[in-house]
């Protein structure tokens, strides 16, 4: 429209207003809820986070998130998402093919119980290792009795006082839990909207397996196994309460960020405090930028597809 | 007393849609709006129904049996509006779907719910499809939408009609057969009513009157006989069946194509000028005599007599260019033309237009 | 046929098996080893139910608030043109992309008695940190994006025909919303607020900075399993949690019943 243009007198709002929208005021007002309720919940927040960081000054910044015990726990995090997510990611791509290509009996069920690991609280997913893997459970059982099952096994890790709960393997086995889902089922939906022709093509032309795998269905899902690689990412570095459950928060061994975190505020450190968190807000905004690039990207994508 | 629109101007950017448009329909008329995409068909019917508002609000003016309501919205237009995709609410039963416009009415205004129950029925029955009242959208076919929407459309009692393409998402066979629906529909409702299509063959057989649209501006408006023996334009000409073009020269009521002279209508007091001759493929007699003055020699390329008629692609010895001619099966058989052969041709109902054409 | 059918199956079930099913499984396991009767009086115990209904309470009142900005925002991020547009369209995943221990920290320092929210709150008695309050908003910060991004992708397909259609019967722009887009959004609506109301049942990280833990007041589910946890209680934290996980199991099929609910208009029984 270009009525600015035009040399006719300007038409009543009401007139020129389109029949499938608003009134401006309605509009001003739904813009104005939205922009409130996003700026106090979502905004504000995050602007706190970097002026708490910064509330001591820069070099009470960099002495914080230099420190030892902030290193090693930079280190275990990294460790535990370096682990998880690419285990979660070979997870994600087999349970995708398997669901997507294939019918078989039983598919709804393994849908829903690839999602359960969304529903359950943190905390009980820290808890279900310790059951297992704890001194109190299965495995302490195990380890401690008279006369136990693999005697060489439970005697070798006697011998080299081999902890799962408590230690680095219980942070890492949480963290796989707590983000088992997210490739999975950014692949499952993406893959089958692709369906098979193009691998069976692929095959029929003389391709292999792995040929096909790589050549055909890799550049087909990239994008959507970047963003779930992203997500992924993001809640594996930034878990909280399940790695809470299973660390022993040992400062320096088994700490991860977020528990430094919450170590150095119970201390009312809260400058300290936000400057840890400070890293990994700015690892949230840093998710948020590759998953709108990817979105965008996407989009641009099924545009060319559309007019092809 | 009228659906009357004047001066209308409508862009969208940069792109003019509707470019001072004025149309008149007459009470009880059956009115296609006929162009190709992009003509503003489309946008001239979203205007009249207030979906759209024209940008030169002064001047341009909508009429509903005289009373303006240029400045009325759609909801309070009494349009009724069938659109391409039907636009059917899926969560309403067919019933609720009819009832809608009479129940969103203000409580002043609206019939008590015996009434709702009794006029939405009659429409069922109407549309024939009263079975089928408890359906939702989604079990219903294309066709079956098709008239259900007509049906809400008219439970409003709308001043007009109007239709967006109302066949055009259907199969070729539910086409054929919802159009004489609507025919017949529209002599019983005998409603004001104007459609969109951008199929030829159904405005001229369903409407009283044909308005072809071009580039957002009415080419033509005239009845389906009107239009099709005097189009006004080489576009309107074009635009509503096969054409063949030849170059010549007009001459005193005739026109020379090569060194063959036919006679031309419309064509008195034109100079002795540069002049491209059109002439419908079943206004082309193909014969194996040469007719003297009266034919030219051409040669046949391909032939195809599948279907009710015989088609045939030619072209002409003398100076090439190649045409299409049709013709009847029994001529077809008589001539037993081969791909390669020379016949001679003639030609019929020369139309010639003396303004600049090309297709 | 293509190949790897059994081995990407066999690894999905195994891996399944081993980091999912195997451990969940332990919970019922260990359950089972206390008699009823010391099941029935760990779960009833009294810090136990304050908790369910603090945390059932917080949950469902902020997947409310949810469900109501949630639906704006989605709105106005579909309808209408304003500046800041794109940023605030990528916020929306913040809460999903923020850790809850950053999260947590920033809300109680925010709203405590001298944070930037909370000295303007207390003059008037709103005490947000260490109040249910304050768990309502944290839940509310959590379960944010859900709403907005399962409303969104349904409004942006609405066809406008559907409601240019309801206009020229007649509608007024509010019976247009309420009796044509409304309807069209309320599956999409209930999944959304399912999966924050699920969410934030099971929430911890983001809580317990601003709720302080004060047994029966502020003390949510999951931080009463983490205490019994902590003094190695291990059947009663397990307890409780089989209470936490039924009422997950359950959300989480109506979650899929509400799913398949929303595609219900969508399919197309003649094609």
């Amino acid at each position: 429209m270009t009525p600015a243009a035009t040399t006719f007198h300007l038409p009543h709002p009401a007139v020129r207003r389109h029949t499938t929208s608003e009134p401006p005021w309605v509009r001003r007002l739904l813009i104005g809820l939205a922009l409130g309720f996003i700026s106090l919940f979502l905004f504000l927040p995050l602007i706190f986070v970097f002026t708490q960081a910064l509330a001591k000054g820069i070099g009470f910044y960099f002495h914080t998130i230099t420190d030892p015990m902030a290193w090693s726990a930079i280190k275990l995090t990294l460790l535990a998402a370096a682990i998880s997510v690419p285990l979660n990611c070979v997870f994600g791509v087999c349970a995708a093919w398997a669901i997507a290509k294939f019918d078989f009996p039983g598919k709804n069920i393994l849908l829903t119980l690839i999602d359960l690991p969304f529903s359950v609280s943190p905390v009980i997913a820290g808890m279900i290792y310790v059951l297992v893997f704890g001194a109190q459970g299965w495995m302490g059982l195990w380890l401690n009795a008279d006369n136990p099952s693999f005697p060489w096994l439970a005697n070798w890790l006697n011998e080299h006082n081999f902890k799962i709960i408590f230690a680095v393997p219980g942070i890492v086995l949480a963290t796989i839990f707590v983000t088992f889902p997210f490739v999975a089922r950014e692949l499952i939906p993406l893959m089958q909207a692709q369906g098979r022709s193009e691998e069976e093509a692929a095959r029929v032309l003389g391709a292999s397996g792995w040929q096909t795998f790589w050549r055909v269905t890799v550049p087909n899902i990239k994008w959507g196994l970047l963003y779930g690689v992203i997500l992924c990412n993001a809640r594996a570095m930034g878990e909280f309460g399940a790695v809470s459950v299973v660390s022993g928060k040992i400062r320096g061994e088994t700490n991860t960020l977020p528990l430094h975190i919450e170590a150095l505020y119970d201390e009312y450190n809260y400058a300290g405090a936000f400057a840890v968190a400070s890293l990994l807000a700015l690892l949230a905004l840093v998710t948020l930028g590759l998953k709108t690039w990817i979105e965008h990207k996407n989009a641009a994508l099924n545009e060319t597809e559309k007019s092809a | 007393m009228s659906v009357e629109v004047k001066n209308i101007t409508k862009k969208f950017g940069n792109f003019t849609a509707l470019d001072n448009v004025s149309l008149k329909v007459e009470s009880g008329e059956l009115v296609a709006l006929l162009g190709p995409s992009g003509s503003g068909k489309t946008t001239l019917l979203r205007t009249i129904a207030g979906l759209e508002f024209p940008d030169n609000t002064g001047e341009a003016q909508v009429l509903f049996y005289g009373e303006d309501v240029t400045q009325i919205p759609a909801s309070e237009r009494k349009a009724g509006f069938a659109f391409q995709h039907y636009a059917l609410f899926r969560h309403m039963s067919v019933f609720e779907n009819i009832a809608f416009g009479l129940r969103v009415r203000p409580k002043t205004t609206r019939p008590p719910e015996a009434e709702i129950r009794e006029r939405v029925e009659k429409l069922l029955k109407l549309i024939q499809l009263d079975p089928l009242a408890n359906r939702f959208p989604s079990q219903l076919s294309g066709g079956q939408r098709q008239r259900v929407a007509l049906a809400r459309a008219l439970a409003v009692e709308p001043k007009v009609l109007l239709l967006d393409e109302p066949f055009g998402a259907l199969d070729a066979k539910v086409r054929k057969e919802l159009r004489r629906w609507l025919r017949q529909l529209h002599e019983e409702v005998h409603i004001t009513t104007i459609f969109v299509t951008h199929d030829q063959e159904e405005a001229l057989e369903v409407s009283d009157r044909v308005a072809i649209l071009r580039a957002g501006k009415i080419e033509q408006i005239g009845t389906p006989e009107e239009i099709y023996d005097k189009p006004a334009s080489p576009f309107v000409y074009d635009f509503l069946g096969n054409v063949n073009l030849f170059s010549g020269r007009v001459k005193d009521g005739a026109v020379v194509i090569g060194d063959t002279e036919f006679d031309a209508a419309d064509t008195e007091g034109e100079k002795d000028t540069d002049a491209v001759a059109f002439v419908r493929p079943h206004d082309i007699r193909i014969t194996r005599e040469p007719g003297g003055q009266k034919t030219f020699a051409a040669r046949v390329l391909r032939s195809n007599a599948a279907g009710p008629v015989a088609n045939l692609e030619l072209e002409r010895v003398q100076g090439g260019g190649q045409f299409s001619a049709q013709m009847s099966k029994e001529e077809f058989q008589q001539l037993q033309p081969k791909a390669g052969e020379q016949v001679f041709v003639e030609l019929k109902n020369v139309k010639i237009f003396s303004d600049d054409y090309s297709i | 046929m293509l190949p790897g059918f059994k081995l990407t199956l066999g690894f999905t079930v195994f891996y399944l098996g081993l980091i999912v099913l195997i451990p969940l499984a332990a919970v019922f396991l260990k359950t089972s080893s206390l008699t009823w009767n010391e099941f029935w009086q760990t779960v009833t115990m009294p810090t136990a139910i304050a908790s369910y209904r603090i945390t059932f309470g917080a949950s469902l009142l902020a997947a409310l608030v949810n469900a109501v900005f949630g639906l704006i925002v989605a709105w106005v991020l579909v309808r209408y043109e304003f500046f800041g547009k794109k940023i605030v369209d990528a916020l929306v995943d913040l809460p999903f992309a923020l850790p809850t221990a950053v999260a947590g920290i920033t809300l109680a320092s925010l709203y405590s008695s001298k944070g930037w929210l909370g000295q303007w709150l207390e003059p008037l008695g709103i005490k947000v940190a260490n109040t249910q309050i304050g768990i309502f908003i944290a839940l509310t910060f959590i379960g944010l994006p859900f709403i907005v991004r399962t409303v969104q992708p349904i409004l942006e397909d609405l066809d406008p025909e559907l409601e240019e259609a309801a206009s020229s019967l007649g509608a007024n722009r509010w019976q247009v919303f309420w009796r044509v887009i409304f309807p069209m959004l309320t599956p999409a609506l209930l999944t959304g607020f399912a999966l924050a109301f699920a969410r934030a049942l099971g929430e911890y990280g983001s809580v317990i900075f601003i709720a302080g833990g004060i047994p029966m007041k502020t003390q949510i589910t999951p931080v009463v399993i983490m205490q019994e946890l902590d003094m190695f209680e291990y059947g009663k934290a397990t307890a409780i949690a089989v209470v936490m996980l039924v009422a997950s199991f359950v959300l989480l099929l109506t979650i899929n019943v509400l799913q398949w609910w929303t595609n219900r208009y969508n399919t197309n029984n003649l094609a």
